[in-house]
């Protein structure tokens, strides 16, 4: 009996999860008109501004990556763990009359944002690391499995900050304010420029803090034959998911009479 | 706001409530569809109840009205299909059911909210003091559709309206100073209300 409940809750928050996600894909790609391709279209310039940078300054890759394919396993991931946060923590904002829905919850809003997330860029990784692929008539791809764990780890500490910040926006604007410039020292060290390998032995104990950092590693690492990684930790990474997830759910719970007053 | 109460509504009856602006009429109302938790104790609910009828805030204005629909249909794990079909039929705004929500005069918009809450099959309706809207005829649809529906599903509804809770409900709740007391009949009600609250 309690087994057959709690199926049905888990198939009716799944069944909420999907209906949202394909309300947000139609409400946020589906104005324009190049609609879809827009996710696309946004990484890739992005990608091509520094692939003009590094060519103009000369500036060198890790022996055997081209260029294009070592900015590409750099800005994917982290673009994913930046716009998770971002998209993550206006969920409950954008979202709120939905929540009139007895069956919507604030954490189905988070959820269907971070899935969509998720799909988007593993979207954009498949095409632009495939077209370049293509194009060149040379896959890489060591390890799919390992490419894949990178991006999940992204897409976690993106989505369980981004609750963070959403539970605390509820409390302040200041938080939505303070958001960009917190971010922004992210892009700098989470190895979009660098491998962990490249490194000097000081600053890369220092910059594996980071653990953005451990995801590039690992997503790079899967995709290049010739770049092994040594210094990916992955209960290091787990053990900042699950921080962050504790403490957004916590933070969840202590303003959900508040998101559904107003 | 509301204080130790304890209700059982059973099927198919309607029920009025009635009270002073502020007294907690909606957020009972809310409690009950599940769209707020009560501070302390539960809700049992034994079959699907409607969210508040009326209300149009739950769609998007960047959506059409079919895309709002089909939402509203897969959150109830409904087909949507049928649902949109309904919908469309019951709302009559032509090609405007295609169209983004933002483009709806006020009345468009009730009409596809109400034709979404009776394309739905719920056992229960919550109405938060349903404001006619549309024209004459629209209006008399809306009446007949429900009254209709009444013979099979529950209410819950609130107004200030002894008019309209004498049509739907046979029975009337007043909610005063987080108590509710219960009458057997809307005029009953309506007199301890006159009493408790000297006009």
């Amino acid at each position: 009996m309690r087994d057959l409940k709690l199926v049905r809750g888990l198939t009716q928050q799944a069944e909420v999860v999907f209906a949202v996600v394909m309300r947000e894909t139609r409400t946020r790609f589906g104005a324009s008109q190049l609609g879809y391709l827009w996710a696309l279209i946004e990484p890739t310039l992005v990608i091509f501004t520094f692939y003009l940078v590094f060519k103009v300054a000369h500036r060198a890759v890790p022996p055997g990556m081209d260029l294009f394919s070592f900015i590409a396993t750099g800005v994917v991931p982290y673009t994913l763990f930046a716009s998770s946060v971002t998209r993550v923590a206006a969920a409950i904002d954008s979202n709120k009359a939905l929540l009139y829905y007895p069956q919507v919850q604030p954490l189905d809003l988070v959820l269907a944002r971070a899935v969509l997330e998720a799909a988007t860029f593993v979207a954009v990784f498949i095409f632009l690391l495939g077209g370049h692929a293509l194009f060149t008539q040379r896959l890489e791809l060591e390890s799919p499995l390992t490419v894949v764990m990178g991006l999940a780890m992204a897409s976690m500490l993106g989505t369980t900050l981004g609750l963070i910040l959403c539970c605390l926006g509820e409390y302040s604007t200041a938080v939505e304010r303070a958001r960009g410039p917190m971010l922004r020292p992210l892009f700098w060290i989470s190895g979009i420029f660098f491998t962990a390998e490249a490194l000097p032995e000081g600053a890369r104990a220092a910059l594996l803090w980071n653990p953005l950092l451990h995801a590039t590693e690992l997503v790079r690492s899967g995709w290049f034959r010739s770049y092994d990684q040594h210094h990916v930790d992955v209960a290091y990474v787990a053990a900042w998911i699950g921080g962050l997830a504790l403490t957004g759910l916590m933070l969840e719970r202590t303003v959900r009479s508040r998101i559904e007053m107003s | 706001m509301l204080d130790d109460l304890s209700l059982t509504i059973p099927a198919r009856r309607g029920l009025g409530i009635i009270g002073r602006n502020g007294a907690g009429k909606s957020t009972l109302l809310r409690i009950i569809g599940g769209a707020e938790q009560p501070t302390v104790g539960d809700v049992v609910r034994k079959g699907r109840v409607s969210w508040p009828l009326g209300f149009a805030g739950g769609f998007n204005g960047s959506l059409t009205g079919e895309e709002n629909c089909r939402f509203v249909a897969r959150i109830y794990g409904l087909q949507y299909d049928h649902v949109i079909d309904k919908t469309r039929e019951f709302a009559e705004i032509g090609d405007y059911f295609f169209m983004p929500v933002r483009t709806y005069s006020s009345g468009m918009r009730a009409r596809v909210a109400f034709g979404l809450s009776m394309a739905i099959d719920f056992d229960m309706y919550l109405v938060d003091e349903i404001t006619s809207v549309g024209d004459k005829l629209f209006r008399k649809k809306c009446r007949a559709a429900f009254a209709e529906r009444r013979e099979r599903a529950g209410l819950i509804m609130v107004s200030h309206e002894p008019a309209t809770l004498v049509d739907y409900c046979d029975s009337c709740a007043l909610l005063d100073a987080g108590k509710l007391w219960v009458y057997d009949s809307v005029a009953e009600a309506m007199a301890a209300y006159e009493e408790k609250v000297p006009a």
